[in-house]
Protein backbone atom coordinates (compact mmCIF):
# COMPACT_ATOMS: atom_id res chain seq x y z
CA UNK A 1 0.00 0.00 0.00
CA UNK A 2 2.48 2.37 1.21
CA UNK A 3 4.86 1.61 -1.61
CA UNK A 4 2.40 2.16 -4.38
CA UNK A 5 0.79 5.59 -3.22
CA UNK A 6 5.63 6.30 -3.26
CA UNK A 7 5.24 5.36 -6.56
CA UNK A 8 2.29 6.87 -7.80
CA UNK A 9 3.21 10.34 -6.04
CA UNK A 10 6.81 9.91 -7.72
CA UNK A 11 4.90 10.00 -11.58
CA UNK A 12 2.82 12.99 -9.54
CA UNK A 13 6.14 14.70 -8.76
CA UNK A 14 7.71 13.66 -12.43
CA UNK A 15 4.59 15.40 -13.89
CA UNK A 16 4.68 18.49 -11.81
CA UNK A 17 8.85 18.78 -12.33
CA UNK A 18 8.37 18.37 -15.88
CA UNK A 19 6.04 21.34 -15.95
CA UNK A 20 7.58 23.62 -13.69
CA UNK A 21 11.78 22.72 -14.08
CA UNK A 22 12.29 25.82 -15.96
CA UNK A 23 10.54 28.88 -14.50
CA UNK A 24 11.36 29.85 -10.25
CA UNK A 25 7.95 29.07 -9.59
CA UNK A 26 6.54 29.16 -5.71
CA UNK A 27 5.13 26.32 -4.95
CA UNK A 28 2.38 26.26 -2.50
CA UNK A 29 1.28 23.46 -0.25
CA UNK A 30 -2.26 24.65 1.75
CA UNK A 31 -4.65 22.90 3.76
CA UNK A 32 -7.83 23.50 1.91
CA UNK A 33 -10.18 25.28 3.75
CA UNK A 34 -7.70 28.43 2.97
CA UNK A 35 -8.10 27.95 -0.93
CA UNK A 36 -10.35 30.79 -1.38
CA UNK A 37 -8.44 33.67 0.83
CA UNK A 38 -4.59 32.36 -0.48
CA UNK A 39 -6.17 32.10 -3.80
CA UNK A 40 -6.76 35.95 -3.57
CA UNK A 41 -3.20 36.73 -1.49
CA UNK A 42 -1.30 34.99 -4.40
CA UNK A 43 -2.92 37.08 -6.99
CA UNK A 44 -2.32 40.10 -5.42
CA UNK A 45 1.43 39.10 -4.95
CA UNK A 46 1.77 38.30 -8.18
CA UNK A 47 0.53 41.19 -9.30
CA UNK A 48 3.05 43.01 -7.67
CA UNK A 49 5.93 40.90 -8.81
CA UNK A 50 5.73 40.51 -12.16
CA UNK A 51 7.63 37.03 -13.13
CA UNK A 52 6.59 35.30 -9.82
CA UNK A 53 4.17 32.05 -10.49
CA UNK A 54 2.22 29.98 -8.42
CA UNK A 55 1.76 26.48 -8.42
CA UNK A 56 -0.70 26.23 -5.40
CA UNK A 57 -1.85 22.64 -4.27
CA UNK A 58 -5.03 22.26 -1.62
CA UNK A 59 -5.61 19.09 0.13
CA UNK A 60 -6.00 17.78 3.56
CA UNK A 61 -3.15 18.37 5.60
CA UNK A 62 -1.94 14.92 6.24
CA UNK A 63 -2.11 13.84 2.63
CA UNK A 64 0.00 17.31 1.69
CA UNK A 65 2.64 16.76 4.66
CA UNK A 66 2.34 12.99 2.83
CA UNK A 67 3.50 14.45 -0.87
CA UNK A 68 6.10 16.87 1.13
CA UNK A 69 7.33 13.43 2.17
CA UNK A 70 7.75 11.93 -0.60
CA UNK A 71 9.50 14.63 -2.20
CA UNK A 72 6.30 16.42 -3.70
CA UNK A 73 7.98 20.55 -4.76
CA UNK A 74 6.83 22.77 -2.51
CA UNK A 75 7.85 25.81 -0.63
CA UNK A 76 5.42 26.94 1.81
CA UNK A 77 3.39 24.59 4.05
CA UNK A 78 0.33 25.66 5.31
CA UNK A 79 -2.13 23.11 7.48
CA UNK A 80 -5.00 23.13 9.41
CA UNK A 81 -3.67 21.85 12.72
CA UNK A 82 -0.67 21.58 15.24
CA UNK A 83 -0.49 17.86 15.01
CA UNK A 84 0.81 17.87 10.83
CA UNK A 85 3.26 20.81 10.86
CA UNK A 86 4.69 18.38 14.01
CA UNK A 87 4.70 15.22 11.90
CA UNK A 88 6.16 17.63 9.47
CA UNK A 89 8.64 19.28 11.75
CA UNK A 90 10.07 15.53 12.81
CA UNK A 91 10.79 14.55 9.72
CA UNK A 92 12.39 17.65 9.54
CA UNK A 93 10.24 18.53 6.12
CA UNK A 94 10.46 22.36 6.89
CA UNK A 95 12.73 24.48 8.01
CA UNK A 96 12.29 24.80 11.69
CA UNK A 97 12.90 28.76 12.39
CA UNK A 98 10.20 29.82 9.88
CA UNK A 99 7.29 27.85 11.66
CA UNK A 100 4.41 30.20 13.09
CA UNK A 101 0.83 31.02 13.20
CA UNK A 102 -0.59 32.01 9.77
CA UNK A 103 -4.67 32.37 11.37
CA UNK A 104 -7.14 30.98 13.61
CA UNK A 105 -10.80 29.93 13.03
CA UNK A 106 -13.82 29.20 15.07
CA UNK A 107 -15.95 26.48 15.27
CA UNK A 108 -19.82 26.77 14.73
CA UNK A 109 -22.60 24.83 14.42
CA UNK A 110 -24.49 25.55 11.15
CA UNK A 111 -28.33 24.65 9.90
CA UNK A 112 -31.55 25.69 9.13
CA UNK A 113 -32.33 29.09 10.77
CA UNK A 114 -34.62 28.08 14.15
CA UNK A 115 -32.82 24.39 14.85
CA UNK A 116 -31.37 24.95 18.27
CA UNK A 117 -29.74 28.32 19.60
CA UNK A 118 -26.87 26.48 22.01
CA UNK A 119 -25.06 23.20 23.20
CA UNK A 120 -27.75 22.31 25.30
CA UNK A 121 -30.36 22.50 22.19
CA UNK A 122 -28.70 19.65 20.55
CA UNK A 123 -30.27 16.97 22.31
CA UNK A 124 -33.17 17.82 21.07
CA UNK A 125 -32.01 17.41 17.65
CA UNK A 126 -32.17 13.95 15.62
CA UNK A 127 -28.84 13.80 13.35
CA UNK A 128 -25.97 15.66 13.62
CA UNK A 129 -23.29 15.95 11.39
CA UNK A 130 -19.57 15.93 12.44
CA UNK A 131 -16.48 15.33 10.54
CA UNK A 132 -14.66 11.88 11.72
CA UNK A 133 -12.90 12.49 14.58
CA UNK A 134 -10.06 10.37 13.83
CA UNK A 135 -8.99 12.11 10.80
CA UNK A 136 -10.81 15.08 10.54
CA UNK A 137 -9.67 18.16 13.01
CA UNK A 138 -12.87 20.08 13.15
CA UNK A 139 -14.68 16.77 14.26
CA UNK A 140 -12.12 15.85 17.08
CA UNK A 141 -13.07 19.56 18.22
CA UNK A 142 -16.57 19.18 18.48
CA UNK A 143 -16.63 15.60 20.25
CA UNK A 144 -14.25 17.61 22.79
CA UNK A 145 -16.92 20.25 23.06
CA UNK A 146 -19.32 17.81 23.75
CA UNK A 147 -17.49 16.01 26.00
CA UNK A 148 -16.99 19.83 28.11
CA UNK A 149 -20.44 20.38 28.22
CA UNK A 150 -21.77 16.94 29.30
CA UNK A 151 -23.71 16.28 26.46
CA UNK A 152 -21.37 13.40 24.87
CA UNK A 153 -23.76 10.70 25.76
CA UNK A 154 -26.76 11.83 24.51
CA UNK A 155 -25.57 13.26 21.29
CA UNK A 156 -23.85 9.63 20.81
CA UNK A 157 -26.99 7.54 18.62
CA UNK A 158 -27.35 10.92 16.80
CA UNK A 159 -23.98 11.88 15.57
CA UNK A 160 -22.85 11.54 11.35
CA UNK A 161 -19.17 11.15 10.61
CA UNK A 162 -18.41 12.96 7.39
CA UNK A 163 -14.89 12.27 5.39
CA UNK A 164 -14.42 16.16 5.96
CA UNK A 165 -15.68 19.85 6.94
CA UNK A 166 -16.96 20.44 3.72
CA UNK A 167 -18.99 17.05 3.87
CA UNK A 168 -20.20 18.42 6.46
CA UNK A 169 -21.71 21.35 5.53
CA UNK A 170 -22.46 19.87 1.95
CA UNK A 171 -25.24 17.42 4.30
CA UNK A 172 -26.68 20.77 6.09
CA UNK A 173 -27.14 22.61 3.41
CA UNK A 174 -29.69 19.90 1.87
CA UNK A 175 -30.99 19.31 4.50
CA UNK A 176 -29.87 15.94 5.63
CA UNK A 177 -28.87 16.81 8.86
CA UNK A 178 -30.29 18.95 11.15
CA UNK A 179 -27.09 20.74 11.60
CA UNK A 180 -23.24 20.19 11.38
CA UNK A 181 -20.58 21.59 13.00
CA UNK A 182 -18.12 23.12 10.89
CA UNK A 183 -15.62 25.86 10.78
CA UNK A 184 -17.00 29.54 10.48
CA UNK A 185 -15.19 30.42 7.37
CA UNK A 186 -17.04 26.96 5.65
CA UNK A 187 -20.24 28.44 7.32
CA UNK A 188 -20.06 31.39 5.56
CA UNK A 189 -19.78 30.00 2.08
CA UNK A 190 -23.05 28.11 2.48
CA UNK A 191 -26.12 29.70 1.10
CA UNK A 192 -29.30 27.44 2.76
CA UNK A 193 -27.36 26.75 6.25
CA UNK A 194 -26.81 29.84 8.41
CA UNK A 195 -24.68 30.02 11.76
CA UNK A 196 -27.26 28.81 14.94
CA UNK A 197 -24.25 29.48 17.24
CA UNK A 198 -20.43 29.75 18.01
CA UNK A 199 -19.34 27.16 19.92
CA UNK A 200 -18.33 28.78 22.99
CA UNK A 201 -14.46 28.94 23.01
CA UNK A 202 -13.64 27.69 26.64
CA UNK A 203 -14.88 24.16 24.75
CA UNK A 204 -12.56 23.17 22.59
CA UNK A 205 -8.63 23.94 21.91
CA UNK A 206 -7.96 27.01 19.64
CA UNK A 207 -8.01 26.19 15.59
CA UNK A 208 -4.68 27.13 14.51
CA UNK A 209 -3.41 27.37 11.25
CA UNK A 210 0.49 27.24 11.56
CA UNK A 211 2.45 27.35 8.24
CA UNK A 212 6.51 27.44 7.35
CA UNK A 213 8.69 27.20 4.77
CA UNK A 214 10.45 23.82 3.54
CA UNK A 215 13.26 23.15 3.47
CA UNK A 216 13.66 23.87 -0.15
CA UNK A 217 11.43 27.04 0.35
CA UNK A 218 13.81 28.67 2.71
CA UNK A 219 16.47 28.48 -0.08
CA UNK A 220 13.63 30.22 -2.64
CA UNK A 221 14.05 33.66 -2.43
CA UNK A 222 10.79 34.63 -4.28
CA UNK A 223 9.04 31.95 -1.68
CA UNK A 224 10.75 34.09 1.43
CA UNK A 225 9.53 37.20 0.15
CA UNK A 226 5.39 35.30 -0.54
CA UNK A 227 6.21 33.77 2.96
CA UNK A 228 6.81 37.47 4.74
CA UNK A 229 3.74 39.68 2.80
CA UNK A 230 1.64 36.37 4.07
CA UNK A 231 2.70 37.43 7.98
CA UNK A 232 1.96 40.97 6.66
CA UNK A 233 -1.29 43.38 7.38
CA UNK A 234 -2.41 42.96 3.99
CA UNK A 235 -3.15 39.18 4.33
CA UNK A 236 -4.61 39.92 7.93
CA UNK A 237 -7.33 42.37 6.32
CA UNK A 238 -8.38 39.66 3.82
CA UNK A 239 -8.75 37.31 6.37
CA UNK A 240 -10.42 39.22 8.73
CA UNK A 241 -12.90 39.69 5.71
CA UNK A 242 -12.62 35.58 4.72
CA UNK A 243 -13.75 35.36 8.89
CA UNK A 244 -10.76 34.15 10.11
CA UNK A 245 -9.72 35.39 13.23
CA UNK A 246 -6.36 36.47 13.17
CA UNK A 247 -4.91 37.10 16.57
CA UNK B 1 1.36 -5.06 12.86
CA UNK B 2 -0.89 -3.88 15.70
CA UNK B 3 -3.65 -6.29 16.74
CA UNK B 4 -7.09 -5.62 15.19
CA UNK B 5 -9.71 -3.53 17.46
CA UNK B 6 -13.37 -3.48 18.05
CA UNK B 7 -14.30 -1.62 15.73
CA UNK B 8 -11.95 -2.97 12.98
CA UNK B 9 -14.01 -6.28 13.57
CA UNK B 10 -17.43 -3.97 12.98
CA UNK B 11 -15.51 -2.93 10.25
CA UNK B 12 -15.13 -6.40 9.16
CA UNK B 13 -18.42 -7.83 9.86
CA UNK B 14 -20.24 -4.75 8.36
CA UNK B 15 -18.49 -5.39 5.26
CA UNK B 16 -19.35 -9.03 5.10
CA UNK B 17 -23.06 -8.10 5.64
CA UNK B 18 -23.22 -5.25 3.13
CA UNK B 19 -21.70 -7.38 0.59
CA UNK B 20 -23.84 -10.42 1.01
CA UNK B 21 -26.65 -8.54 1.07
CA UNK B 22 -25.69 -6.82 -1.58
CA UNK B 23 -25.13 -9.64 -3.91
CA UNK B 24 -28.25 -11.31 -2.76
CA UNK B 25 -30.73 -8.62 -3.29
CA UNK B 26 -28.90 -8.01 -6.86
CA UNK B 27 -28.97 -11.58 -7.92
CA UNK B 28 -33.09 -11.67 -8.90
CA UNK B 29 -32.62 -9.07 -11.12
CA UNK B 30 -29.14 -9.56 -12.54
CA UNK B 31 -30.80 -12.50 -13.91
CA UNK B 32 -33.39 -11.18 -15.28
CA UNK B 33 -31.83 -8.57 -17.18
CA UNK B 34 -28.80 -10.90 -18.16
CA UNK B 35 -31.99 -12.90 -19.71
CA UNK B 36 -33.38 -10.09 -21.52
CA UNK B 37 -30.01 -8.98 -23.20
CA UNK B 38 -28.99 -12.59 -24.04
CA UNK B 39 -32.52 -13.90 -25.27
CA UNK B 40 -35.25 -11.45 -25.49
CA UNK B 41 -35.15 -9.35 -28.75
CA UNK B 42 -36.61 -5.84 -28.38
CA UNK B 43 -36.56 -2.35 -29.54
CA UNK B 44 -33.90 -0.09 -27.81
CA UNK B 45 -31.66 -3.30 -26.00
CA UNK B 46 -28.90 -0.88 -26.46
CA UNK B 47 -30.27 1.55 -23.92
CA UNK B 48 -30.63 -1.06 -21.32
CA UNK B 49 -26.91 -1.99 -22.01
CA UNK B 50 -26.00 1.45 -21.79
CA UNK B 51 -27.72 1.89 -18.69
CA UNK B 52 -26.57 -1.06 -17.12
CA UNK B 53 -23.08 -0.68 -17.51
CA UNK B 54 -22.96 3.02 -17.27
CA UNK B 55 -22.50 2.67 -12.77
CA UNK B 56 -18.85 0.36 -14.22
CA UNK B 57 -17.86 3.85 -16.14
CA UNK B 58 -19.22 6.48 -13.98
CA UNK B 59 -17.08 7.44 -10.68
CA UNK B 60 -18.55 6.22 -7.68
CA UNK B 61 -18.71 9.52 -6.00
CA UNK B 62 -21.17 10.60 -9.06
CA UNK B 63 -23.66 7.09 -8.56
CA UNK B 64 -23.12 8.40 -4.45
CA UNK B 65 -24.47 11.68 -4.80
CA UNK B 66 -27.30 10.85 -7.24
CA UNK B 67 -28.06 8.01 -4.54
CA UNK B 68 -28.35 10.88 -2.14
CA UNK B 69 -30.54 13.16 -4.42
CA UNK B 70 -32.82 10.02 -4.73
CA UNK B 71 -32.73 8.70 -1.55
CA UNK B 72 -32.28 12.10 0.75
CA UNK B 73 -34.80 13.52 3.27
CA UNK B 74 -35.85 15.75 0.34
CA UNK B 75 -35.33 13.45 -2.57
CA UNK B 76 -38.02 12.54 -4.36
CA UNK B 77 -37.88 8.56 -3.33
CA UNK B 78 -36.19 9.70 -0.02
CA UNK B 79 -39.15 12.11 0.97
CA UNK B 80 -41.73 9.76 0.54
CA UNK B 81 -40.04 6.88 2.52
CA UNK B 82 -39.31 9.91 5.40
CA UNK B 83 -42.70 10.26 5.84
CA UNK B 84 -43.46 6.94 6.28
CA UNK B 85 -40.86 6.68 8.80
CA UNK B 86 -37.55 4.63 7.01
CA UNK B 87 -34.94 6.37 6.90
CA UNK B 88 -32.36 5.32 4.42
CA UNK B 89 -28.94 7.44 4.03
CA UNK B 90 -26.65 7.37 7.05
CA UNK B 91 -28.12 3.63 7.96
CA UNK B 92 -26.47 0.38 6.64
CA UNK B 93 -29.43 -0.07 4.31
CA UNK B 94 -27.86 2.62 2.15
CA UNK B 95 -24.30 1.00 2.21
CA UNK B 96 -26.04 -1.93 0.87
CA UNK B 97 -27.83 0.36 -2.22
CA UNK B 98 -24.46 1.45 -2.97
CA UNK B 99 -22.63 -1.18 -3.20
CA UNK B 100 -25.58 -2.86 -5.23
CA UNK B 101 -25.74 -0.26 -7.71
CA UNK B 102 -22.17 -0.16 -8.40
CA UNK B 103 -21.21 -3.83 -8.13
CA UNK B 104 -24.96 -5.16 -10.87
CA UNK B 105 -22.90 -4.44 -14.21
CA UNK B 106 -20.18 -7.01 -13.19
CA UNK B 107 -23.19 -9.39 -12.03
CA UNK B 108 -24.89 -8.96 -15.40
CA UNK B 109 -22.01 -9.13 -17.15
CA UNK B 110 -20.45 -12.32 -15.81
CA UNK B 111 -24.48 -13.59 -15.96
CA UNK B 112 -24.71 -12.62 -19.56
CA UNK B 113 -21.48 -14.63 -20.24
CA UNK B 114 -22.39 -17.82 -19.10
CA UNK B 115 -25.66 -17.50 -20.40
CA UNK B 116 -24.65 -17.30 -24.43
CA UNK B 117 -22.24 -19.96 -24.00
CA UNK B 118 -25.31 -22.42 -23.30
CA UNK B 119 -25.83 -24.50 -26.87
CA UNK B 120 -29.03 -22.97 -28.50
CA UNK B 121 -29.99 -26.35 -29.61
CA UNK B 122 -30.77 -27.34 -26.07
CA UNK B 123 -33.24 -24.10 -26.10
CA UNK B 124 -34.86 -25.09 -28.91
CA UNK B 125 -35.04 -28.44 -28.35
CA UNK B 126 -36.50 -27.76 -25.05
CA UNK B 127 -38.76 -24.96 -27.12
CA UNK B 128 -39.91 -27.84 -29.93
CA UNK B 129 -40.68 -30.71 -27.14
CA UNK B 130 -43.33 -27.97 -26.00
CA UNK B 131 -41.77 -26.59 -23.03
CA UNK B 132 -43.33 -22.90 -22.21
CA UNK B 133 -40.52 -20.09 -22.11
CA UNK B 134 -40.48 -20.03 -18.44
CA UNK B 135 -40.18 -23.73 -18.63
CA UNK B 136 -37.02 -23.23 -20.57
CA UNK B 137 -36.13 -20.97 -18.28
CA UNK B 138 -36.38 -22.73 -14.87
CA UNK B 139 -35.26 -26.24 -16.14
CA UNK B 140 -32.61 -25.58 -18.77
CA UNK B 141 -31.28 -22.02 -18.83
CA UNK B 142 -31.25 -21.61 -14.93
CA UNK B 143 -29.52 -24.81 -13.88
CA UNK B 144 -26.81 -24.23 -17.11
CA UNK B 145 -26.23 -20.87 -15.74
CA UNK B 146 -24.82 -22.08 -12.25
CA UNK B 147 -20.99 -21.41 -12.51
CA UNK B 148 -21.85 -17.97 -14.39
CA UNK B 149 -24.21 -17.30 -11.04
CA UNK B 150 -21.91 -18.17 -9.42
CA UNK B 151 -18.59 -15.92 -11.18
CA UNK B 152 -20.64 -13.01 -11.24
CA UNK B 153 -21.87 -12.97 -7.12
CA UNK B 154 -18.02 -13.96 -6.25
CA UNK B 155 -17.25 -10.35 -8.40
CA UNK B 156 -19.86 -8.38 -7.50
CA UNK B 157 -19.10 -9.30 -3.32
CA UNK B 158 -15.35 -8.64 -4.30
CA UNK B 159 -16.46 -5.33 -5.81
CA UNK B 160 -18.92 -4.80 -2.76
CA UNK B 161 -16.08 -5.31 -0.28
CA UNK B 162 -13.77 -2.66 -1.93
CA UNK B 163 -16.56 -0.11 -2.33
CA UNK B 164 -15.97 3.37 -0.84
CA UNK B 165 -16.75 6.66 -3.27
CA UNK B 166 -20.06 6.24 -3.32
CA UNK B 167 -21.10 4.79 0.34
CA UNK B 168 -19.13 7.49 2.15
CA UNK B 169 -21.67 9.84 0.71
CA UNK B 170 -24.75 7.68 1.29
CA UNK B 171 -23.89 6.44 4.65
CA UNK B 172 -21.33 8.02 5.94
CA UNK B 173 -18.64 7.12 8.15
CA UNK B 174 -19.78 5.97 11.46
CA UNK B 175 -17.77 2.93 13.15
CA UNK B 176 -19.84 0.12 14.34
CA UNK B 177 -22.92 1.45 12.00
CA UNK B 178 -21.63 2.36 8.93
CA UNK B 179 -18.17 1.59 8.57
CA UNK B 180 -16.57 -0.86 6.56
CA UNK B 181 -13.20 -1.88 6.13
CA UNK B 182 -12.38 0.77 3.07
CA UNK B 183 -14.21 3.59 5.06
CA UNK B 184 -12.19 2.34 8.18
CA UNK B 185 -8.89 2.43 6.51
CA UNK B 186 -9.18 5.93 4.97
CA UNK B 187 -9.93 7.07 8.19
CA UNK B 188 -7.03 5.42 10.00
CA UNK B 189 -4.59 6.10 7.27
CA UNK B 190 -5.75 10.15 7.20
CA UNK B 191 -4.34 10.46 10.95
CA UNK B 192 -0.94 11.36 11.44
CA UNK B 193 -0.92 9.03 14.78
CA UNK B 194 -2.70 5.36 13.81
CA UNK B 195 -1.25 5.30 10.34
CA UNK B 196 -0.25 2.19 11.44
CA UNK B 197 -3.15 0.58 12.48
CA UNK B 198 -4.28 0.83 8.42
CA UNK B 199 -1.91 -2.12 7.64
CA UNK B 200 -3.83 -5.08 9.82
CA UNK B 201 -6.54 -4.16 8.37
CA UNK B 202 -5.29 -3.80 4.89
CA UNK B 203 -4.15 -7.07 5.33
CA UNK B 204 -7.22 -8.53 6.41
CA UNK B 205 -8.97 -6.97 2.99
CA UNK B 206 -6.04 -8.34 0.98
CA UNK B 207 -6.93 -11.77 2.60
CA UNK B 208 -10.65 -11.66 1.62
CA UNK B 209 -10.27 -10.56 -1.57
CA UNK B 210 -7.88 -13.19 -3.00
CA UNK B 211 -10.38 -15.66 -1.79
CA UNK B 212 -12.79 -14.52 -3.10
CA UNK B 213 -11.46 -14.01 -6.74
CA UNK B 214 -9.84 -17.34 -6.30
CA UNK B 215 -13.43 -18.41 -6.01
CA UNK B 216 -13.94 -16.61 -9.16
CA UNK B 217 -11.41 -18.06 -11.43
CA UNK B 218 -12.02 -21.15 -10.89
CA UNK B 219 -15.54 -20.64 -11.77
CA UNK B 220 -15.21 -18.46 -15.00
CA UNK B 221 -12.18 -21.85 -15.95
CA UNK B 222 -15.34 -23.88 -16.01
CA UNK B 223 -17.58 -22.01 -18.06
CA UNK B 224 -15.16 -21.75 -20.36
CA UNK B 225 -13.51 -25.37 -20.51
CA UNK B 226 -17.91 -26.37 -20.73
CA UNK B 227 -17.70 -24.82 -24.78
Amino acid sequence: MKCLSKIIIHLFCLVALATSALADNINLSVAASLKEVINELSDSFAKKNSGVKFLKNYGASGALAKQIESGAPSDIFITANLEWMDYAKNKKLVDTSSVGTFTYNTLVFAGAPGKAASMQDLVKLDTIAIGSPKSVPAGEYAMEAFKKAGIDKQLEKKLVYAKDVRECLMYAERGEVDGAFVYKTDALLAKQAKILFTVPKELYPRVTYPMALTVAGAKNRDAAAFFTYLHGDEAKTLLSKFGFAVR
Amino acid sequence: MTPLSSTDYDAIRLSLQVSVAATLLSLPLGFAVAYLITFVRFRGKIVLEVLVNLPLTLPPVVVGYFLLLLLGKHGWLGSLLNEAGFRIIFTLKAAVIASAVVGFPLLVRSLRIGMETIDPQLINASRTLGARWYDTLLTVILPLSGPGLIAGSSLMFARSLGEFGATIIVAGNIPGVTQTIPLAIYEYASSPTSEKMALSLCLVSVVISVIVLFVHELMARKTARRD
